[in-house]
């Protein structure tokens, strides 16, 4: 772990970061704001909800029941919106980090440094994690205090922890994903696409897996299946045996990201 | 001890050779050139012994301490000029040789300003707004701001004018006589000619020949220029001689073998001027590629 060039990694992002986190949590505010106007509608809504095909709601996650309080309000734009954002951010930033130095040619002035590649590594993911934990706490955060501002009535406050530390499991586990394509795909490439394309997509997966008996299957190979974000059942709480899981793929696919690293040949 | 020593270096890329048993011994305190046309491996070879390459057989050692797995203590005994400069756009000269400085423990940050001065580099200028000739000149200050016991220069005078180019020899000089070995790689003959004791000529890949330099422009050959007074019928050359070339009544050729064969033909022309030389290294070069 080389200090200088983690704060120098951290200070390069912190333009992006920025941008990122204030979309973010004006994205989580508007959402909570919105909620006293939808409670108005009150009777109008949930018969709107009864009146939507079964599968689109599904797909959804939302029935008449989910809008009845301001965290199931909440909960369904969590997954689209939130996690997606904060998601795309991490991901592209894993996925850049590293491959960023080869793109641009400064991985030649890198890695003549008295620094060994490990060191490379470790600093650049230590920075990466900051960087993710910073919008993920941020957004928590503003999120909590949009929940006492908006909400009338009391605060589930440990469901809503629990849905965060799904969400948090969910953004490591993109991470590692960013980290491991940028390991074999071609540096001059542009990540955003394949990034928003891996993040959306699998959100889409566990969607249409959702709908109905038929397309169950599909949600199995999305992330989002294992960790929802359903603050409606009953049974909600962590799970921890898919969080661990996830976490110990992610980990062997950093594992794996820091193996080919080790013997790559930079620049020509 | 030796400064570079490198044994069977090789590297492949697929079925692609880059460099193939590339062994060098390169002593402290020399200036070592390494000659060869572009693509000829030169670059490959430096980045191999930086660790930026992982050689696919043979090894690299520097001042004794492998280069690939004690690669981070190794190069914190080097500096090197790359011989395209890529840094951080977004960054100032002084910002980047600043976060150059602070990853080794001997640098003196006070240089800066003082080998900014002498290469006439704005420090506050963003590095993307720099020319082609500055990013060089703020890559030649990264080189040798941490004061390094080796520096590897790779083209190092492209993009710098003749008076920069000056500068910059003066300041190798200095560097050499405090004792830092320089590994000098270019295909400009006229500089390994001017820095360098030794010389290796590299060509596809391989290393062809290690000379000194004296020993390489006194080896025998000379340039040969006569005028005749009236051009003499079936001359007959000595031994030795090539690339014999009449213009008019003026021959040139080049000699290679004893001199006083050379003299007692001479003696039986009739000859108007003569002029015999030592050969610039260009055609010396020029003679090996030949072969």
């Amino acid at each position: 772990m080389n200090n200088n060039l983690f704060t120098k990694e951290l200070k390069r992002n912190r333009k992006n970061l920025t941008i990122w986190s204030t979309i973010t949590v004006g994205f989580t505010f508007m959402i909570l704001s919105i909620y006293p106007f939808m409670q108005e509608m009150g009777q109008d809504l949930t018969v709107m909800m009864d009146k939507m095909p079964a599968e689109l709601s599904k797909a959804m996650g939302m029935d008449s029941q989910t809008w009845s309080s301001i965290l199931g309000f909440y909960s369904t734009y969590y997954g689209i919106y939130i996690i997606v954002l904060i998601g795309i951010f991490s991901t592209s930033t894993a996925a850049t980090i590293i491959s960023k130095e080869e793109k641009d040619g400064t991985s030649e002035f890198l890695l003549t440094k008295p620094l060994s590649r490990k060191s490379i590594f470790v600093s650049k993911l230590a920075s990466l994690s900051i960087l993710v934990l910073i919008i993920y706490l941020l957004q928590s955060i503003f999120a909590g205090i949009g929940m006492s501002l908006f909400n009338d009535m009391e605060t589930d406050w440990s469901t809503l922890f629990v849905m965060h530390i799904h969400g948090l499991v969910l953004i490591l586990f993109f991470s590692c994903i960013g980290v491991l394509i940028s390991m074999f795909v071609k540096p001059k490439k542009n990540f955003m696409g394949m990034v928003v394309g891996i993040v959306f997509g699998s959100y889409f997966l566990d969607a249409i897996g959702k709908a109905t008996e038929a397309t169950n299957w599909i949600s199995y190979i999305s992330p989002f299946h294992y960790l929802s974000f359903s603050v409606n059942d009953p049974d909600f709480q962590v799970n921890y045996l898919s969080a661990l899981v996830l976490l110990l793929i992610g980990a062997a696919m950093l594992v794996f990201s820091y193996t080919v690293y080790k013997k790559k040949d930079i620049g020509a | 001890m030796l400064a570079i020593e490198t044994n069977n270096l090789s590297k492949f890329y697929g079925k692609h050779r880059g460099i193939e048993n590339v062994s060098l011994s390169i002593d402290k305190g020399e200036v070592f050139g390494f000659i060869g046309p572009n693509g000829a491996g030169k670059s490959t070879t430096i980045r191999t012994i930086l660790g930026l390459l992982i050689p696919s057989s043979g090894s690299a050692q520097i001042f004794g301490q492998d280069a690939q797995k004690e690669g981070a203590k190794v190069r914190e005994k080097i500096g090197y000029l790359p011989s395209e400069v890529n840094y951080y756009d977004e960054m100032s000269s002084r910002e980047l040789l600043e976060y150059h400085a602070r990853f080794y423990p001997k640098s003196d940050l006070s240089k800066i300003e003082e080998l900014a001065t002498y290469f006439e580099l704005d420090l506050e200028k963003k590095i993307t707004d720099l020319s082609f000739g500055n990013k060089k000149k703020c890559a030649i200050i990264q080189a040798v701001l941490h004061q390094p016991e080796l520096l590897i220069l790779d083209e190092p005078t492209s993009g710098l004018d003749p008076l920069m180019q000056n500068r910059f020899f003066d300041l190798l000089d200095q560097e050499n006589e405090k004792g830092t070995t320089i590994f000098f790689s270019s295909h400009i003959l006229s500089e390994i000619q001017r820095m360098c004791d030794r010389a290796a000529i590299i060509r596809n890949g391989k290393i062809e020949a290690v000379e000194d330099i004296q020993a390489l422009l006194e080896k025998q050959m000379k340039k040969a220029r006569f005028v005749f007074q009236s051009i003499p019928e079936n001359l007959q050359f000595p031994a030795g001689v090539q690339h014999e070339k009449w213009h008019q009544n003026k021959l040139t050729f080049d000699y290679v073998g004893p001199i006083a064969d050379l003299i007692k033909w001479m003696a039986k022309l009739e000859l108007a001027d003569a002029v015999l030389e030592e050969p610039d290294l260009e055609s010396i070069f020029m003679n090996y590629y030949e072969r």
